[in-house]
């Protein structure tokens, strides 16, 4: 560890940077307090609580700016088990994360493109392009990525994970550690399966604290665990309340507040934030106060979002009354806090880490998507067919027929790509998006 | 420039089939004598034996025929329509999973016993799944993890990934094998992996033209073990076409016109990385638990995106093969949305490039014709190798 590194951290982080976006925080919120209330708009003003989430978001690029040096850094997929590395102090990225926020920022075309240009084809997903272009050119709308010390890589949100980290692996010289969980064809995971699965938990500790360089304690992994699990409940809770009529949140709302429960899962600040975003939307449910104006009909979304189109689909969606109550992605993160267990951290995690949904089958998707129209109510399900989520999207087309003939609701299928725009067809979309809503309102 | 020319007697001796090899220069070709698909299915169900359909391209083959079930591999075909499979699956999804659905949903293995789906990729993946769960093809859809590394738990999870399956066959099948069932089976597939590996050592001093070779070696698809081996034995020796050498790599080599086109070219290929054929090149151990045999058998692969190798590796088995073979220049032939592939291109073509190889990548839709356009760039190739 560096002394000028720990001084750069010290000054432009922990000093100057926190205190800056603190102030700046303060601001955002009080002009929102100040802003009129514009009752021709279809959707109510955000949450304050989106200050909050920014400002946590900001921090912790910022400190990724600084942190080379200072903390072992880890790259991880969005659905590894963290709480191992964050037990041992690890400062940690989230390529899937960042590529989200430069699709939201809309710079994820211009980096696939430097990917494509270094060889890397249009047809993998967009999330490995954009990381990649970042990578290869040091570009990305948050200043600096932190070059990762160690690569750890779970396959329960696709293979695709594997594949773009032997590519960092190879990039950036780290070791890569891989957890793999087998695909689930079946309900309940086999006892070989949670067995593999453990087994691979428990052979990260050495790797890692050999990168970190001190040793592993059983009681900071534990608390990790505990705070990660509360901090999903709320999430899972917040989600929940969009049951709701009117539902005091959309899942575009859900898409953007994402950012903490992927990103700082298991520190305290991540659960006293998600605590004050739950005490928000109730105070809204207790004013009757609805995300959508004129909420008349309620939508599940499944797959990513379209990240460079969150906002003027929220519009275009509210302007005719449609608030896209629930999504299958944003319940990912919430439906596994019940299934840890900080008495048992390894067993349980096995099971919790085998469990995402894009981890289950077909069949099993369906299903989650008929319970989640009975409980949210749905009038309808928009499924993003992603071109470049193959692991989400292959099975849509069954899932559809089942929901329309099955549960008897309308169900598009909506061809895009959840980071890159040039797969994005914006009159064909808008069309079947306008059929999709007549055909809710028969 | 002798040409082989293969007929398979499947009839006459059940299983165990012989195989013939002419130096007639007659112009038949292997193809216009190897049995199909379907007649192998109805050859092994007279046999006793039960076919399976089975999805590429990792699977364990000594497992199968203990329990009773000869596997007959599906990749594609490229001259089934995509039609039916696409009333299952995007656009953006694979040849190899839309075709192959089509070929199942057009009744195109009708009779199979079962369907096997290896976890090798996303597509696969989603495959297995959908007809698990939505039941578009009739018979019962069996899975197989295939682990993503080569660590001890990787091996321990095989082993018993492999147990499972055993259960799911003996159930379908009610055959429970015994020990000199299993002798059986590994002896007739471990000679044909050892047969496999000698055409490839042989490679270099067989009569054969590329389309030839390929056809032979890509019989295992289907040929029971022993109708393979003694058709990859009786390859006669002697020179083989001349021609720029190239290694080809990519997961099937579809359509085969593509080796007359590279022959016109003046290409030859005198190495292979592909799914199909070299990637399954196998070091099967002898002895042992048949498990723990046949999950050995599995991890013995060369390096392979599907079981998470290091591209590092990957690259130097290239430039050992390329070396040892005299290729200069490696065509990476794709199929069209083929993630574990695409992903190692360029990592590929640097450390290939910075070995003084030339490195071309295609990406191709399966059909039964190549694009001009492909064949434009793949001549274009082959003049800069000369
Ligand atoms: S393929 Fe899908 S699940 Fe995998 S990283 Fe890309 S967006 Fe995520
Ligand atoms: S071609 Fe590629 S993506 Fe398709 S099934 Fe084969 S390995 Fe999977």
């Amino acid at each position: 560890m560096s002394l000028g590194a720990r001084l750069r951290h010290l000054a432009a982080y922990r000093l100057a940077g926190r205190a800056a976006l603190a102030l700046n925080r303060r601001r955002e919120e009080r002009a929102a307090d100040r802003r009129p209330v514009d009752p021709t708009r279809a959707l109510t003003p955000p949450l304050r609580s989106s200050a909050r989430m920014r400002q946590m978001m900001s921090e912790h690029y910022l400190e990724g700016r600084h942190a080379s040096g200072v903390r072992p850094v880890a790259w991880v997929t969005s659905g590894a088990p963290a709480e191992i590395l964050k037990a041992l102090d690890f400062f940690i990225i989230y390529p899937e994360n960042h590529a989200a926020l430069c699709g939201a920022r809309r710079h994820a075309q211009a980096l696939c493109e430097a990917a494509e240009d270094a060889g890397y084809s249009r047809d993998i997903c967009s999330y490995a392009r954009t990381d990649i272009g970042t990578a290869l050119t040091g570009n990305t709308p948050v200043g600096r990525l932190p070059p990762p010390d160690l690569l750890l890589c779970c396959t329960n949100i696709c293979q695709t994970v594997l594949y773009w980290y032997r590519v960092l692996a190879d990039h950036y010289g780290c070791p890569l550690v891989l957890v793999d969980t087998p695909f689930q064809y079946r309900e309940t995971p086999l006892e070989h399966e949670v067995a593999y699965v453990r087994r691979q938990l428990e052979e990260i500790v050495p790797v890692a604290e050999k990168v970190a360089g001190r040793r592993f304690s059983e009681e900071r992994f534990t608390e990790v665990v505990a705070e990660a699990k509360a901090a999903s409940e709320l999430w899972l809770e917040i989600l929940e309340r969009a049951r709701h009529r009117p539902a005091p949140l959309t899942a575009f709302d859900a898409f953007t507040h994402l950012g903490p429960i992927v990103d700082m899962r298991g520190d305290a600040e991540t659960t006293g934030y998600y605590r004050s975003m739950l005490a928000e939307i109730d105070r809204r449910i207790a004013d009757g106060v609805g995300a959508v104006r004129e909420e008349r009909h309620r939508v599940l979304w499944d797959n990513l979002p379209i990240w460079y189109r969150i906002g003027s689909l929220s519009r275009w969606l509210a302007e005719r009354g449609v608030n896209v109550v629930a999504s299958t992605y944003t319940h990912a993160w919430g439906e596994l806090a019940p299934l840890m267990d900080p008495s048992d951290t390894f067993g349980s995690m096995a099971r919790v880490y085998m469990h995402p949904i894009l981890n289950r089958s077909a069949g099993q998707k369906l299903d989650a998507m008929r319970r989640m129209v009975g409980e949210f109510e749905a009038d309808g399900v928009i499924l993003h067919s992603d071109r470049s989520c193959k692991p989400y999207s292959l099975g849509q087309i069954d899932q559809r027929d089942g929901l329309v003939n099955q549960v008897g609701v309308p169900a598009l299928l909506l061809d895009a790509d959840h980071n890159d725009p040039r797969a994005y067809a914006e009159e064909q979309a808008a069309g079947r998006l306008e059929a999709f809503v007549e055909m809710m309102a028969r | 420039m002798h040409r082989v020319v293969a007929a398979i007697a499947a009839t006459q001796t059940n299983l165990r089939p012989a195989a013939f090899f002419d130096e007639n220069g007659s112009g038949m070709s292997v193809t216009a004598q190897l049995p199909n698909r379907r007649e192998i299915l109805t050859e092994v169900r007279r046999s006793g034996y039960r076919p399976v359909a089975v999805l590429p391209y990792h699977y364990p083959r000594a497992l199968l025929r203990a329990h009773g079930f000869h596997p007959v591999e599906l990749w594609g075909p490229p001259d089934v329509p995509r039609d039916e499979g696409s009333r299952h699956f995007q656009p953006y999804t694979c040849d190899i999973v839309v075709r192959a659905t089509s070929f199942l949903l057009r009744g195109g293995l009708d009779g199979v016993d079962a369907l096997l789906v290896p976890h090798t990729c996303d597509a696969l993946q989603g495959m297995g799944s959908v007809v698990g769960d939505f039941g578009p093809v009739a018979p019962p859809v069996l899975t197989l993890y295939l682990p993503r590394g080569e660590r001890p738990a990787d091996r321990e999870f095989l082993v018993a990934e492999l147990r499972r399956l055993a259960a799911a066959l003996e159930e379908i099948g009610g055959r429970t094998p015994s020990v000199v069932d299993w002798d059986e089976a590994f002896g007739a597939e471990d000679a044909a992996d050892r047969a496999l590996a000698g055409l490839y050592d042989r490679r270099a001093g067989l009569a054969a033209t590329d389309r030839e070779f390929y056809t032979v070696v890509r019989a295992r698809e289907y040929l029971t073990a022993e109708a393979f081996s003694a058709l990859a034995g009786s390859v006669p020796e002697g020179e083989p076409p001349g021609g720029v050498p190239v290694m080809l790599s990519g997961i099937v080599p579809e359509p085969m016109t593509l080796f007359d086109h590279l022959a016109k070219m003046g290409a030859r290929v005198v190495a292979d990385d592909l799914a199909c054929g070299g990637r399954r090149r196998y070091d099967p151990p002898a002895g042992g638990d048949p498990f723990e045999r046949t999950a050995d058998r599995i991890l013995s692969g060369p390096p392979d995106p599907t079981r998470g190798a290091p591209i590092a590796a990957r690259a130097a088995r290239l430039v050992e093969q390329m070396e040892k073979t005299g290729a200069r220049g490696l065509l990476i032939y794709d199929v069209k949305f083929c993630e574990p592939e695409l992903f190692d291109v360029p990592l590929l073509r640097s450390r290939l490039v910075e070995e003084g190889f030339g490195v071309l990548h295609v990406e191709v839709e399966m059909g039964t014709e190549l694009p001009q356009q492909t064949l434009t760039r793949i001549e274009a190739f082959v003049e800069t190798l000369q």
